[in-house]
């Protein structure tokens, strides 16, 4: 048989068929918990000493024991689009499975504090971990459109174009694949991408309706600044001319 | 997918999920040996309907919503047991004085809502 590879975390047996065993990867990511704390290779601890280690993976469902019955755990902020920006991919891939721990773990918290009928510790660490998430997703994306836009010139994966359909609302139709051309497809040609005259007077009402919504929340948003200017006289915005 | 304590007793083996709907036994296996490298040997699956039997003050049906629980049994003759996450903890001197001026302030109203000791509970709805 083959000679059998270790972790270099935490000495578990890396599988074969295991991504980072055939890219050479020394360490069984994601399911080691130490790669959440040595990112940087920095503190390699020795094969030997960790063969004591015992590992259930079921522990990451839960917080570390020294939290359980805690009032308040406390928890750094959420990761910025800006940090973000700046991590490489790999980076990224990992953080987002840390992320992904971590969240059902919190998640777990919640259901068991929901059943006990006692208050989850510190519940804004769910909105932390859900906003890095989406961030994560945001600057992923960000990546994958300038690469699609150096390779091929164009920003989305899928073709398409903005077309009005029979209520005058404007919206992007992407093409989708079809093994007749449209002109022979029945269902299709009942569709409409166009709108008749006397739809103008209706696109007009809603033209209305929008812009007295916003007239009224920049309104709104007026006033409540007038209001805690007045409260709070210190952190009206100064004007930058003397 | 989160871990939740079992409402019935389940053998030593069993951990319940609550998982995303979409998910199938495969997905889950796949999931739970590559993320978490847990050894898996059997995975079942239900899907809990959420009741829509509430109303809210409109009179409108309130639906809970579904979710979908996976039995997971474990390989390897690995055994769990759902811990206690809100153990005991002995308090600190601020909520213990919290605590000690909260029960003093209910003792007093008490007192105050209580009649003359003299008459030993005797309600004042009977004369003298």
């Amino acid at each position: 048989g083959s000679a059998k590879r270790f972790c270099v975390f935490c000495c578990r047996i890396l599988q074969p068929l295991c991504w980072c065993f055939q890219r050479g990867w020394g360490l069984c990511f994601p399911a080691c918990p130490q790669t959440a704390l040595n990112l940087y290779h920095k503190n390699l601890p020795n094969i030997e000493t960790l063969h004591q280690m015992k590992f259930l993976g079921l522990e990451e469902f839960f917080d570390d024991p020294g939290n359980w019955g805690e009032k308040s755990v406390k928890s750094g902020d959420s990761w910025n689009i800006k940090q973000l920006r700046g991590k490489s991919s790999e980076d990224l891939h990992k953080l987002w499975y840390v992320l992904l721990k971590e969240k059902n773990m919190l998640l777990t918290l919640e259901q068991e504090s929901k059943r006990q009928r006692k208050p989850m510790p510190s519940p804004e660490r769910l909105e932390k971990v859900e906003t890095s998430m989406k961030n994560i997703d945001l600057v992923v994306r960000e990546r994958e459109i300038a690469l699609r836009l150096l390779q091929t010139g164009h920003e989305k994966p899928v073709p398409g174009e903005w077309r009005h359909d029979f209520l005058g609302r404007t919206f992007w139709y992407s093409y989708k694949e079809w093994p007749i051309p449209w002109h022979l497809n029945k269902k299709h040609k009942k569709k409409r991408f166009y709108y008749l005259p006397h739809v103008n007077h209706f696109i007009r009402l809603r033209l209305e309706k929008a812009l007295r919504k916003r007239a009224r929340q920049q309104n709104m948003e007026r006033t409540r600044r007038k209001i805690l200017e007045k409260k709070f006289p210190d952190i009206a915005v100064k004007s930058q001319s003397q | 997918m989160l871990a939740v304590r079992p409402g019935v007793p389940q053998p030593e083996d069993t951990v319940q999920f609550r998982v995303s709907m979409e998910m199938t036994k495969l997905d889950i296996r796949n999931y739970l040996e590559r993320i978490y490298n847990v050894p898996v040997a059997a995975v079942r699956t239900r899907i809990q309907y959420g009741a829509n039997n509430k109303r809210n003050h409109r009179n409108q049906r309130v639906k809970k919503p579904d979710y979908k629980v996976a039995y997971v049994q474990l390989g390897q003759g690995q055994t769990f047991q759902f811990p206690n996450l809100f153990p005991e903890k002995e308090q600190d001197a601020e909520t213990r004085s919290f605590d000690d001026f909260r029960d003093k302030y209910m003792e007093k109203e008490k007192q105050k809502q209580e009649g003359d000791p003299r008459r030993g509970g005797v309600p004042d709805w009977f004369g003298l």
